[in-house]
């Protein structure tokens, strides 16, 4: 065990990435990520106070900062109803919550620099390159879907698990396990490899070389951001719509 | 909604976490499992170099928690602890607060707009059925005006050629009238001069009959 954990180590020190160290905090018995918290409080700070300050007098005519946080609102209507169908509407704040604060999450790991601030231990990168914020946003998704189709159709939901035939039982409540599981995964290990790619290259060769990498990241982080809220949508229509 | 995924989240997730409430518990076990492994088949690879190796982890193993989690906290990829629930929490009150900012008041002030444009627009439609009218009714008074100003034009030639006619038959009147006084005047001075002439006559033929007939 000490040979394996050496040998990544000494690939880490090597590389000079440091991957999976965390800076602790103690809450009462327990332990906690503080730089993930620390960076999804901003995160969360920049899209309340960006859309507080974007609407807090809405125009008929609006200007361009209001026309933004229009195109996205309408953007997040359109995701939600091609993927749940007309009863959409109560959707949105989850599906929008979702999309938006994945988003700026990613983006703010390649924007802003985080590296400025020096942790004693870790360093501040995005809230979702941590298990924890995807497994969160993933189980958030699965609760999100169960209740749909529970206040949908009661417990004739559970009907679904026997469609079409009762020998796919097994494979359909494995379904259950395999969506959080693929969603956190995808966006976990995405985020993840997109910021080691860049500063194991930005190790390697310090100028130029890095930054279209850095723009396929940008690209990345947002395509990510899209699939999580469009597979979480999907999911949801998927358990409200009717099985005949 | 957010209440219900909160509640039940809070159930399921926290109870889960509570027994293993010593540091690092969870990604202790998982090298415990996989520390009898793997030194097994490097002994008979190398015996000399791993036997050190070996020992260090005996030692890591023999000591207390605390020092392994040390070494662990330098990789540990995996490992789920009370951030999960309290990025939970984090996320269903962004998305309440956000709600409460954006989503509400935003999407209701542009539901608001575009009724509003449509109405406006449905309005539009039906004023054109009043263009339609006000042109006909346009239509209308233009075709009234032309009748009547040709009218009043085709009076104004009819009297104008009357006026006219009527000055044209004064003026021959006029002018016959002259023409019959200058034929009497003529006759008149031509009775005179016969007369004038008949007495002359009368004398000269006396004269002629006196030279004639000398007596």
């Amino acid at each position: 065990m000490n040979v394996l954990s050496c040998s990544i180590n000494t690939f880490y020190a090597i590389s000079g990435v440091e991957v999976g160290q965390h800076l602790y905090w103690q809450i009462g018995g327990f332990q906690v990520h503080a730089q993930v918290l620390i960076t999804s409080w901003i995160v969360i700070v920049i899209l309340l106070g960006s859309t507080a300050i974007a609407i807090r007098n809405p125009q008929t005519i609006p200007n361009s900062s209001q026309n933004f946080f229009e195109y996205i609102l309408e953007f997040i209507r359109d995701v939600s109803k091609t993927q749940i169908g007309e009863e959409y509407g109560p959707w949105v704040p989850f599906i929008g919550t979702l999309f938006l604060f994945i988003f700026v999450s990613n983006w703010s790991g390649a924007l802003l620099p985080w590296k400025l601030i020096q942790l004693p231990e870790g360093e501040l990168a995005a809230p979702t390159n941590d298990i924890n914020t995807t497994v969160a946003l993933a189980l958030l998704t699965s609760l999100a879907y169960f209740y749909a189709g529970l206040s949908k159709k009661g417990l004739g939901y559970f009907g679904k698990y026997i469609q079409p035939t009762p020998i796919l039982l097994p494979i359909n409540i494995l379904e259950d396990f395999t969506k959080p599981l693929s969603l956190s995964f995808r966006l976990f290990g995405n985020i993840l490899a997109d910021e080691l790619v860049v500063v194991v290259l930005v190790s390697l060769v310090p100028s130029v070389v890095p930054i279209p990498v850095m723009f396929l990241g940008l690209f990345t982080s947002g395509i990510q951001a899209l699939i999580f809220a469009t597979l979480a949508a999907a999911y949801i229509g998927e358990s409200m719509e009717g099985h005949h | 909604m957010a209440n219900v995924i909160m509640a039940s989240c809070s159930k399921a997730l926290i109870p889960t976490s509570k027994p293993k409430s010593p540091q690092f518990q969870l990604s202790l076990p998982k090298f415990q499992t996989l520390a009898p492994k793997i030194p097994k088949p490097q002994i008979s690879i190398s015996p000399s170099a791993v036997k050190s190796l070996v020992a260090a982890a005996a030692a890591g193993l023999a000591l207390a928690p605390p020092s392994l989690a040390e070494e662990m906290h330098k990789a540990a990829l995996f490992d789920f602890n009370l951030t999960l629930p309290i990025m939970m929490a984090e996320f269903l009150l962004l998305m309440v607060a956000l709600d409460k900012v954006y989503y509400t008041p935003l999407g209701k002030f542009m539901d608001e707009r575009d009724a509003m444009i449509k109405a406006k627009l449905s309005e539009v439609k039906d004023t054109s059925s009043e263009i339609k009218a006000m042109e006909e009714q346009m239509a209308a008074i233009m075709k009234a005006a032309r009748a009547e100003i040709s009218a009043a034009l085709n009076k104004m030639k009819k009297e104008t050629a009357a006026e006219v006619e009527q000055k044209i038959a004064e003026g021959r009147k006029k002018v016959e009238a002259e023409l019959q006084e200058a034929l009497a005047n003529l006759e008149r001075q031509k009775a005179e001069t016969i007369k004038a002439l008949d007495s002359q006559i009368a004398a000269l033929s006396d004269e002629i009959v006196k030279k004639v007939l000398p007596i």
